[in-house]
């Protein structure tokens, strides 16, 4: 079976081969970066900007509200925004002591991710993803998580596992989800009077 | 005998060298329980873990604390193309710490299998004592109906309905406050891991366990393990110290697990026999199912209920039914797709039911399972190529537990394909049949690690020998779950320290006699 990085190594390679050959202004365009909140450990400012656009479709609200067959759900705080939860940063430093070779793995992605030529070779458009509009942000999400290549579906599940695990696994969304999270005074009381 | 102790890597300020009667590799069922045997039949006992020494005062029942800490690659082990997601425990009591504390014996019909296919000289006869000192111990008894979660109820529910097997399980607890964080390490120890229960008794006894350190490598020379390699971690960040400890011992016990197993041996260079190949996963599948009334699939024992109807079917592999918990963490993992399609799965996340079907796989002609190889930088790699007896079986599976919630009167149930099939009556389960199934095209996780260096007769076809004895170096043996040939389709912690318990007194006996 082929390994994720070497076949991440041969699609960068052949779509750098491409841009050798004339796609040149396409290949060039730059990551559109933006700035951490916290100094980096992990990411490079272009690897973080990938990653804190992904993580902003990843989970995005609908402008709509959500339709239920429940009925109205029981109102319940906004959900935070992945920047207030600081997903990227916090993803950041939960990357930092990651093994050499699945790091190499994680930026390769990030950046065939952003790569501007692969999104043409694909068919789609020729902009890296954080420089393309939101609707073509949810369709290069789609596109990676339906390919019939097998390597770009491994992609998608690798960053939008790691956006949902940060995001839905901080305290401060858990309102959001109706989720009213640990029972502490329960705990508490029962090892106190254990321990008397 | 003066007790012994746990020492963390922050213990170890030098280079050390041990040599006692035996070193155990991993401290989780396998390794706590063969160590306990070991140490109170007077050997001396070193057990070396790679994961840390966590108690419960620091089981803060977070998701984003819990995996980091307490499971392999911090909660991110995967097969290598990320299509199986493996929840692994790490710590010292190895997954006992995290498991969801479901305990069934080896079922008979699978040792007779291992005995008539792999010359296994193991028989139900032989382990019942061993099941029966081990329920004890760990306080292994049934639960009430009345204590199930409404997640594990509408399993059993909806089982009866339909007139299918179904019954509460066994679980190892004691003083259990139902509180549903088994999986991030019981919060007030009424899950007896083996952190509570073979480790103490070990100790007690005098061996020593290292935490903080990995076993890198075993020496051997001729027919004979000759020394173990520990490397010690720094306790908070897992990093190398630099330190060493080199175990220098008559005997070594290697019980890393599934997929650890296999990459210690790989890694020390011995590779006689089929190492690494037929790893079981009991590759497992899930529906989640909305009700009306909130389930609180977080809240509660997290599993407590179980139908094996289908474990045995002509059609092609067997499954079993069981319930998942459900916190947002894993919720936001796990259910299909992104941005407001996950957003409206997770909003309904209080009255969503998560029913899982166990594949039972090894026992097809010509089964191959999964093959641990090494990464580059020497931790398992995992391949688990799926087959259409996987997506036959995963298929069935799927309607069966969208069938149980329907009976029930769920609104919906769907399943966690990435455009997820939505079964709202009988005559949607066919689109189940028409979804989509291959490498990441549906969620597919794993907590039953299997297989690996599998036990048998023939040198060619197995790894260790009926007695759990390494073919090839006379003093190693391996107790843990990677000696089972095939899957077994229960739960496979009781069946762990019931086969590494018979395998001591063949250990101890040897001993005896070298």
């Amino acid at each position: 079976m082929e390994t994720r990085r070497g076949l991440f190594k041969k699609t960068l390679g052949s779509a750098l081969l491409l841009a050798a050959a004339g796609a040149v202004p396409v290949a060039l365009q730059k990551t559109r970066e933006r700035a951490p909140r916290k100094p980096l450990r992990f990411f490079t400012p272009a690897e973080y900007s990938v990653f804190a656009a992904v993580a902003d479709r990843v989970l995005a609200t609908s402008p709509l509200e959500p339709s239920t067959e429940l009925g109205p759900l029981p109102s319940r705080p906004a959900a935070p925004l992945p920047a207030e939860v600081e997903v990227a940063e916090k993803a950041d430093a939960f990357l930092a002591p990651l093994d050499a070779g699945s790091a190499k793995d994680l930026k390769q992605l990030l950046m065939l991710f952003d790569n501007a030529l692969f999104s043409v070779v694909m068919g789609g458009p020729p902009r890296p993803f954080t420089r393309m509009s939101a609707e073509e942000q949810d369709r290069h999400l789609r596109a990676w998580a339906t390919s019939r290549l097998a390597i770009r579906r491994t992609g998608f599940q690798a960053l939008k596992r790691l956006a949902a695990a940060v995001y839905f696994g901080s305290p401060e969304t858990y309102a959001s989800v109706g989720y009213p999270g640990p029972p502490y005074e329960l705990v508490r009381s029962v090892n106190a009077a254990r321990e008397r | 005998m003066a007790a012994g102790r746990i020492v963390t890597g922050a213990d170890v300020q030098r280079d050390l060298i041990l040599k006692p009667d035996v070193c155990v590799v991993g401290s989780g069922p396998g390794g706590a329980i063969v160590a306990s045997r070991l140490a109170s039949a007077g050997a001396s006992v070193v057990v070396l873990e790679e994961g840390g020494h966590h108690t419960k005062a620091e089981f803060d029942m977070q998701e984003s604390t819990a995996y980091p800490r307490l499971y392999q690659d911090r909660g991110n082990r995967a097969t290598a193309d990320l299509s199986v997601a493996v929840l692994q425990g790490r710590a010292v009591g190895g997954g006992t710490v995290v498991n969801w504390t479901t305990s069934f014996r080896t079922p008979e019909d699978v040792v007779a299998r291992w005995r008539e296919k792999d010359g296994a000289r193991v028989s139900p006869e032989a382990l019942r004592p061993h099941f029966e000192e081990v329920e004890e111990r760990l306080g292994i008894a049934k639960v009430d109906l009345e204590d199930t979660n409404p997640n594990n109820r509408l399993l059993y529910d909806g089982c009866k309905k339909l007139g299918w097997d179904v019954d509460t399980t066994k679980r190892n607890v004691r003083q259990c406050l139902r509180t549903g964080y088994c999986g991030m390490g019981c919060p007030v120890d009424a899950k007896q891991s083996a952190a509570l229960t073979y480790l103490p008794d070990a100790i007690a006894k005098g061996a020593t366990v290292h935490a903080d350190c990995r076993a890198r490598r075993i020496e051997w020379n001729g027919k004979r393990a000759v020394a173990v390699i520990g490397e010690v971690l720094h306790p908070g960040t897992q990093e190398q110290t630099g330190r060493t400890v080199r175990v220098e011992p008559r005997a070594v016990v290697v019980s890393c697990g599934a997929l650890n197993s296999p990459a210690l041996l790989l890694r020390s260079g011995i590779e006689q026999g089929p190492v690494g190949k037929k790893t079981w996963l009991h590759p497992t599948v899930a529906v989640a199912a909305i009700y009306r009334e909130p389930i609180e699939a977080f809240y509660g024992a997290p599993q407590s209920v179980a139908s094996h109807h289908f474990a045995h079917r002509s059609e092609g592999a067997g499954f079993f039914l069981e319930a998942a918990p459900l916190h947002p963490m894993l919720a936001g993992i796990a259910l299909p797709g992104f941005g407001a399609r996950m957003r409206s799965d997770l909003a309904l996340l209080p009255n969503t039911a998560v029913s899982i079907a166990l594949m039972i796989d090894g026992f097809g002609d010509g089964e191959e399972g999964g093959t641990v190889s090494l990464r580059s930088d020497g931790n398992p790699k995992l391949d688990y190529p799926f087959t259409p007896r996987h997506y036959e079986c995963w298929r069935a599976g799927m309607k069966a537990l969208a069938r149980v919630h329907l009976a029930n009167g769920a609104t919906r149930v769907q399943s966690l394909h990435f455009v997820p099939v939505m079964v709202r009556s009988e005559a949607d389960l066919s689109k189940i049949d028409e979804a989509p199934l291959g490498p990441n095209l549906c969620a597919v996780f794993t907590a039953h690690q299997m297989g690996g260096c599998g036990l048998g007769a023939d040198p060619a076809r197995s790894v260790v020998d009926p007695e759990l004895r390494h073919h090839f170096l006379e003093n190693l043996w391996i107790a843990d779950g990677s000696v089972f040939p095939t899957s077994l389709g229960v739960n496979p912690m009781e069946s762990i320290y019931g086969i590494s318990s018979w395998a001591a007194e063949r250990i101890r006996s040897t001993l005896a006699h070298s």
